[in-house]
C-alpha cells in the first residue's frame, strides 16, 4: 500500500496512471448509470403514497451520499497532506471540492423539487436540510480559500486546515435525522437492523450510487490531470519569458555595441 | 502557566489603554440589537418571539468582527514570532489570545445582555437561559473563530473571505444557543440545546489551539 502511495507521489507518473485508468472508470460509470436509470425510471414500482415522485430519490439520495463521502475523502486527504505531506493529497483535495459542492447542490435542489409536492414547501429549516446547507457553504469557503493564495502549496495547506475544522459537520449531518425529530425522514438504508426499503427500490438506488461514485472517481482523475497540465503550462510560460528576456537583452546589447 | 497570565495581562492592558476596537465591537453588539425593532417593527409579541435569536445574532457578529483583530496586529508587527522564538508554545499563546478575547468581548456581551433583553422584550423569567447559553456559547464562538482568523493572517488580508469561512463554522453554536431560548419560550425546555452547547465548548477547546497554531505557522512558511 505504501509502495502504491510512493508510486503516485511523482506528478508525471500519477498523470500517466490517471490517463490510463480514467477511461475504464468512465465506462463503468456509464454502464452503472444506464442500468440504474433503466431500473429507476422503468423497472421499479411507484411508491404507494408518493406515486411516481419517488423516482427523484434515485438521484437525490446518491447525490447526498456523495456529498458526505467526498467531504470525508477530503478530510482523510487533508490529514495525509498535513501529516505525511503527500503532494498528491493537496491536488486531489483541490479537485474534489468543486465536485463535492456540485453534488451537494444537486442534493439540495432535487430535495426541494421533491419537497414541493410531497411536503408542500420548497424549503424548511429542518435539521438535515440546514446541516447540508452548511456543508455547501463550507465547500464554497474551501474553494474560495484555495484560490485566494498566490502560493499554491500554501493555499492547499490552508484549505486542508479548513477541511479538518469543517469535518465536525459530517456526524451532525449523518445523525441529524435521528437526533432531531423533524420533517426529513429518518435513515432507511444505513441503520441498525438492516434496510427498511423494498428490494425493487434498493437495486436502482445502489446502481445509481455506484454510478455517482465512479463519476466522482473519473472526474477526479480528469480534473487532477488538468491541474497538473496547468502547473506545467505555467512553468513553460515562465521558461519562455526567461528565454525571451534573454533574447531581448542580447539584442539590445548587440545594438549598443 | 506563568506565561499565560503575563500574555493575558498584556492583552487586557492593550485592550483597555490602546485600541478602540474592543469598545467598538461592544457598541456594534448594542447597535445590532437596536436594528431589530427598527426593521421588524415594535410589536411586542413578535419582538418577544425573536428576542433570543436577535441577541444571539448580534453576539455572533460582534465576536466575528472583533476576532479578525485578535491575532493580526501581533502577527504583523512580529511580536507573535518573537514570543514563539522565546520558547513559548504556540498553542498556549493561542489559548491566551482566546481567553483575553473572551474577557474583552464575550464577557461584556454576557454582562450587558440582561439590559438589552429588557429593551427587546424578553420576559425576565427566561433571563437565566439567555445568560447561561451566552456564557457557554461565546467562548465556543471565540475558539471556533480563532482558526479562520489565523488563516486570514496567513492570507495577509482579512475582510469578506474570513467572514465567509468563519460564519458557517460558527452556525451550530448560533443554532443551539438561539434554539435553547426559543425552546424555553415555547415551553419545551431548552436544556437539550444547552447540552449540545456544552459539548461544543470542550471539543473546540481541545481541537482549535492545535489547528490554529498550524494555521499561524503556515503564515511564516
Amino acid at each position: 500500500m505504501s509502495l502504491f502511495f510512493n508510486f503516485l507521489a511523482n506528478p508525471s507518473r500519477y498523470r500517466k496512471f490517471a490517463e490510463n485508468v480514467y477511461p475504464y472508470t468512465l465506462l463503468i460509470m456509464f454502464i452503472m448509470l444506464i442500468v440504474g436509470l433503466w431500473y429507476g425510471l422503468y423497472n421499479s414500482p411507484p411508491d404507494y403514497q408518493q406515486g411516481e415522485m419517488v423516482r427523484i430519490m434515485y438521484v437525490h439520495v446518491p447525490a447526498a451520499w456523495m456529498s458526505l463521502m467526498i467531504y470525508f475523502c477530503m478530510t482523510i486527504l487533508s490529514l495525509f497532506s498535513l501529516i505525511l505531506k503527500h503532494p498528491l493529497a493537496d491536488l486531489l483535495t483541490k479537485c474534489s471540492a468543486p465536485i463535492g459542492a456540485s453534488f451537494t447542490m444537486i442534493a439540495l435542489v432535487t430535495g426541494s423539487i421533491w419537497g414541493k409536492p410531497t411536503w408542500g414547501t420548497w424549503w424548511v429549516w429542518d435539521a438535515r436540510l440546514t446541516s447540508v446547507f452548511i456543508l455547501f457553504l463550507i465547500y464554497l469557503g474551501h474553494i474560495a480559500l484555495v484560490n485566494v493564495f498566490e502560493d499554491e502549496v500554501k493555499g492547499a495547506k490552508a484549505a486542508a486546515i479548513l477541511t479538518l475544522l469543517g469535518a465536525f459537520n459530517l456526524p451532525i449531518i449523518k445523525f441529524s435525522v435521528d437526533w432531531w425529530n423533524t420533517l426529513h425522514q429518518p435513515a432507511s438504508i444505513m441503520k441498525i437492523g438492516g434496510p427498511s426499503i423494498h428490494i425493487d427500490m434498493m437495486v436502482p438506488l445502489i446502481f445509481m450510487a455506484l454510478a455517482f461514485l465512479f463519476y466522482y472517481i473519473s472526474f477526479l482523475l480528469i480534473n487532477s490531470q488538468a491541474e497538473i497540465y496547468k502547473k506545467r503550462l505555467k512553468k513553460t510560460y515562465i521558461n519562455n519569458i526567461e528565454i525571451h528576456k534573454n533574447q531581448i537583452l542580447n539584442n539590445s546589447r548587440k545594438y549598443n555595441e | 502557566m506563568k506565561n499565560f497570565y503575563i500574555l493575558v495581562k498584556r492583552d487586557l492592558k492593550l485592550a483597555i489603554n490602546g485600541s478602540t476596537d474592543t469598545v467598538a465591537a461592544i457598541l456594534f453588539y448594542i447597535l445590532a440589537i437596536v436594528v431589530f425593532p427598527l426593521s421588524i417593527g415594535t410589536d411586542a409579541n413578535i419582538l418577544t418571539k425573536i428576542s433570543g435569536g436577535a441577541i444571539w445574532i448580534a453576539a455572533l457578529f460582534s465576536s466575528l468582527l472583533s476576532l479578525d483583530r485578535v491575532l493580526r496586529s501581533d502577527f504583523e508587527d512580529g511580536s507573535l514570532e518573537q514570543m514563539v522564538l522565546s520558547g513559548m508554545s504556540m498553542e498556549l499563546i493561542i489559548l491566551a489570545k482566546c481567553f483575553s478575547h473572551w474577557i474583552t468581548n464575550g464577557l461584556p456581551i454576557v454582562i450587558i445582555s440582561p439590559i438589552l433583553s429588557i429593551i427587546i422584550g424578553l420576559d425576565s423569567s427566561y433571563l437565566w437561559i439567555l445568560l447561561v447559553s451566552l456564557l457557554i456559547g461565546t467562548p465556543s464562538l471565540t475558539l471556533i473563530g480563532i482558526t479562520p482568523a489565523a488563516l486570514s493572517c496567513a492570507i495577509g488580508k482579512g475582510g469578506v473571505l474570513t467572514v465567509m469561512i468563519m460564519l458557517p463554522l460558527m452556525l451550530p453554536v448560533l443554532i443551539f444557543g438561539a434554539g435553547a431560548i426559543e425552546a424555553e419560550l415555547l415551553g419545551m425546555g431548552g436544556l437539550g440545546h444547552m447540552y449540545a452547547l456544552g459539548a461544543i465548548l470542550p471539543i473546540s477547546l481541545l481541537i482549535s489551539p492545535f489547528i490554529a497554531s498550524k494555521a499561524i505557522r503556515l503564515g511564516w512558511e
